[in-house]
């Protein structure tokens, strides 16, 4: 079953135009991977999805349910959930608070803190402490398991991998075979394009707005991929 | 252009000259309120609309404006009209002093600190008997006019200051002191980054401020020949100036205009044709209020601006033309907390409602 | 003696001035307004608390604390929703200020038509004159059960704010507005809740005010300076600081009406001031 799909989607901040009739689709099960360089137009994107940017144009189809005029709050109990560039976790809560936040939908899943905290223990062992006691890739945990406890059927990462060391990404994306065994649906937004074609199903690529390319991410070759990130 | 505006000004002139013995002295006293309302809302509009700075303590200068006219003219023996320049003085050096406290307070605790000094000062004054306590005292050195004259110079003087008002405020915007004040107003920090002094800026807006309302509030209790400290440090007045500005207008000088004379209109319209007692029309004046800063942030005047496609009194700066290769530089993505232009000097009602 | 009694007193009162000052607090820390109309929807709980004393002459008064405060959460939620709401996400900072302003202006004078502008109380009878012996001072009941009540009120917020689900979801949203939407929470749901918890525990101090002075349509300007003074006294987003800030200017107030019986709110002004210039952060560092 076609989990999003996007027909044409334009965007605007004020007066300038962020995206240009954008189309794609995530199937259910899939993981799907969003390149491009900085202001390829990805954040927008995403934003677009989950309903915090309303000057947009175009259908947004989640589940076969349009969620282009929906509000954000009600966007995130269908079952679509963010990890938001730059982790924005909440200053004034703790670990475990800012992670039971993200389980205020209430939605049916498997996902809760204990399993949270198993899939990352390093939070198990700071969960009274404030976000930013914990480093940087201890907080994207937090993020993504804030994320994961409303139990999404699409999870939306935006830069995970931004600024953490190598060895925090492997452990990241390592969790998201996990998650993807849980029955989640993956939407992962990179830089790094190895990182991305390596855990991805199919990939797009953005430059300015648009994609530029879209297919498998194993059979897309390097030099295709570098003329659509950087544009010919 | 020169000699219309020249030809427009002389006739005014006259036309104020003259009007004493044309019209009542019931509806000269109006004209003369009118007249001294709008420049003290020019003051508040100077600070609020293009300093940054929300007074709401503004009364304190109308008070001690009319206690130092009161006291000098009566200590000195001296009709009150000589006495005046004491008022713009006292108000500014007082402005000076006190900003040394309030300026270390940001927006709104500004805005309540400045009142908060406004009912320290009534309170002390009510308390020392040679100003007359609570009870407050006459001006008994009115009687050294002619009573023929008393109402005809209250007029000049109040016309007098209310198109120093306009056109000094016009004049300052225009000045490098202006369009400093202008920066500061958009963003402080940024301002503060290419060079200007915030503080300098915005001391010079209160100072002056203080003391356009500090005459004003003098010639106004000339004519009230009486004064107490519950009226002269009333919040009423602030309340008076803050809705004229807003509602026809915050940050453009037109605007206090349109604002005083619907405030005039209103407060007529409620006491005389609906014979209502004076809490209504501050009752229809703050519902105005309300509906303009929810639905009309900008003011009225902008509205009609726009519609009748004049441009009087602006203070806009046309930017040079841009070159080629900059051209495409105006697509970058506008941040939502900024007004449309930099160079605009209206406070741009829009910008509160773009993408954010 | 008497110095020490006043001394007590003021703290006694204190408490009271902090509950002022605490609503304002809650909502400058959640939504970062400054809720202009504060002292009028003080005093109007005031006049209703009047209006139910005297609809309901056997109750006694301190007992109609509970249902004011209920009509006051009611009218802040009423007043976020309609109104606040419309103006809290624009950048201008001055929006919301110069907004509530305009609904004090119409509150006040409202009140005046409607209610008169005849001083009124609300008798608190035999327990506003009772007084204990504790230590060889003499301090009166009512002081003491307005601290306590005071004391328990500020716990209990501040138990609310950490400790339930209701409270987490208002600190995040104070956090950050748009990634709690995320969460499936709507922001301004969230305000007009907390707004009318604020005028709730307004509504508590201005009718125990009722009790100690009287009040008229215009005391409500009183009322917010207090209240804002409180709050920038004891440290912007702290609530705890409040209550210290309301302590300290409520002995100045009782001290100076000590020296000088017409001052009224002059000495806590001036202390004010003072402490605007000397500690402009307020006598706490803020949380936030």
């Amino acid at each position: 079953m076609t989990l999003l799909e996007v027909e044409r989607l334009e965007a605007f901040y004020g007066d300038f135009q962020a995206l240009f009739g954008l189309s794609m689709r995530v199937e259910a099960g899939e993981t799907v991977a969003l390149i491009g360089a900085n202001g390829a137009g990805k954040s927008t994107f995403l934003r677009c999805l989950v309903g915090l940017l309303d000057d947009k144009r175009g259908a947004i189809r989640f589940a076969g349910q349009p969620i282009d005029r929906e509000p954000a709050e009600r966007i995130s109990r269908l079952g679509l959930s963010l990890v938001p560039e730059g982790r924005l976790l909440f200053p004034s809560l703790t670990v475990e608070e800012n992670l039971l936040m993200g389980a205020l939908n209430e939605r049916p899943g498997s996902w809760t803190l204990r399993r949270v905290y198993d899939l990352f223990p390093v939070l198990a062992e700071r969960r009274r402490q404030m976000p930013n006691a914990l480093s940087g890739g201890q907080q994207h945990m937090v993020a993504i398991g804030r994320a994961l406890m409303s139990n999404p059927r699409l999870l939306l990462c935006d830069e995970i991998s931004l600024g953490l060391a190598p060895v925090v990404v492997d452990q990241i994306y390592q969790s998201f075979a996990r998650i993807r065994s849980e029955g989640a649906s993956i939407v992962l937004v990179e830089q790094d394009v190895k990182r991305a074609s390596t855990a991805a199903d199919r990939l797009y690529c953005l430059l300015k707005g648009r994609v530029t390319l879209e297919g498998s991410a194993r059979r897309i070759g390097l030099d295709q991929l570098s003329r659509a990130y950087f544009g010919a | 252009m020169r000699t219309r505006s020249a030809v427009v000004l002389l006739a005014a002139g006259a036309i104020v000259a003259a009007l004493p013995w044309a019209i009542g002295e019931g509806v000269l006293r109006l004209l003369s309120e009118f007249l001294l309302m709008l420049a003290m809302a020019q003051m508040w509009n100077l600070l609020a609309g293009y300093a940054g700075l929300v007074s709401m303590g503004q009364q304190v200068f109308v008070g001690l404006g009319a206690y130092s006219l009161y006291l000098t003219s009566v200590s000195l023996a001296v009709a009150p009209y000589w006495a005046l320049p004491i008022a713009p003085i006292v108000c500014a050096l007082v402005a000076a002093i006190v900003a040394l406290f309030l300026f270390r307070l940001r927006e709104a605790y500004f805005a309540i600190g400045t009142w908060v000094f406004s009912e320290v000062v009534a309170l002390i004054i009510s308390k020392i008997e040679r100003l007359g306590g609570e009870r407050g005292m006459g001006l008994p050195t009115a009687r050294l006019v002619d009573p023929r004259w008393l109402e005809p110079l209250n007029f000049w003087i109040s016309a007098a200051i209310a198109a120093a008002a306009l056109g000094g405020t016009y004049l300052l915007l225009r000045s490098r002191v202006g369009l400093g004040l202008m920066t500061v107003r958009d963003n402080d920090v940024a301002a503060a980054s290419i060079g200007v002094d915030v503080w300098r800026n915005r001391l010079i807006a209160f100072v002056v401020a203080a003391a356009g309302c500090g005459l004003a509030g003098a010639v106004s209790f000339t004519a009230t020949l009486y004064v107490a400290p519950s009226f002269a440090f009333d919040p009423n007045w602030v309340v008076e100036m803050m809705f004229i500005v807003l509602i026809g207008g915050i940050g453009t000088l037109e605007g206090p205009v349109l604002g005083a004379v619907i405030y005039f209109a209103l407060r007529e319209l409620v006491t005389i044709a609906f014979g209502l007692s004076a809490g209504w029309y501050l009752v229809g004046l703050g519902t105005v209020a309300i509906a303009t800063m929810l639905f009309e942030p900008a003011g009225l005047w902008p509205l009609l601006r726009d519609r009748l496609r004049v441009d009087w009194l602006s203070v806009r700066r046309i930017p040079p033309p841009l070159p080629a290769s900059a051209v495409a530089l105006r697509r970058a993505p506008a941040d939502a907390a900024t007004p449309a232009s930099r160079y605009d000097a209206t406070r741009d009602g829009g910008s509160s409602r773009s993408a954010g | 003696m008497i110095w020490v009694e006043t001394v007590v007193n003021g703290m006694l009162y204190g408490g009271l001035y902090g509950l002022l000052g605490v609503g304002l607090a809650l909502i400058v820390g959640v939504m970062r307004v400054v809720n202009l109309s504060h002292g009028e929807f003080i005093v109007l709980s005031a006049f209703i608390g009047v209006s139910l004393s005297g609809m309901l002459p056997w109750v006694y008064p301190l007992a109609l604390l509970l249902p004011v405060a209920i009509i006051a959460f009611g009218l802040g939620f009423l007043l976020q929703a309609a109104l606040v709401n419309r103006v809290v996400t624009r950048p201008d900072p001055f929006a919301s200020i110069l907004l509530t302003f305009g609904v004090a202006v119409v509150m006040r004078n409202l009140m005046v038509e409607g209610f008169g502008a005849d001083p009124r109380n609300i008798p608190s009878g035999r327990l506003a004159h009772a007084s204990l012996a504790i230590g060889g001072l003499s301090v009166g009941v009512l002081p003491v059960f307005i601290l306590a009540l005071s004391v328990a009120l500020f716990t209990a917020l501040q138990l609310v704010l950490t400790r339930t689900r209701f409270g987490r979801i208002v600190r995040a949203t104070a956090d950050n507005r748009d990634v709690v939407r995320l969460m499936g929470v709507n922001p301004g749901r969230v305000y007009n809740a907390v707004m009318g918890l604020s005028l709730a525990l307004a509504s508590v101090a201005g009718m125990l005010l009722a009790m100690r002075s009287s009040f008229t349509p215009y005391s409500g300007v009183e009322r917010l300076l207090v209240a804002f003074e409180v709050v920038v006294l004891g440290g912007l987003g702290t609530f705890w600081g409040a209550m210290a800030g309301g302590i300290v200017l409520g002995v100045a107030e009782l001290l100076g009406l000590r020296f000088d019986p017409n001052a009224g709110p002059l000495y806590a002004h001036l202390l004010f001031l003072a402490g605007v210039l000397l500690r402009p952060n307020g006598l706490f560092r803020a949380r936030t």
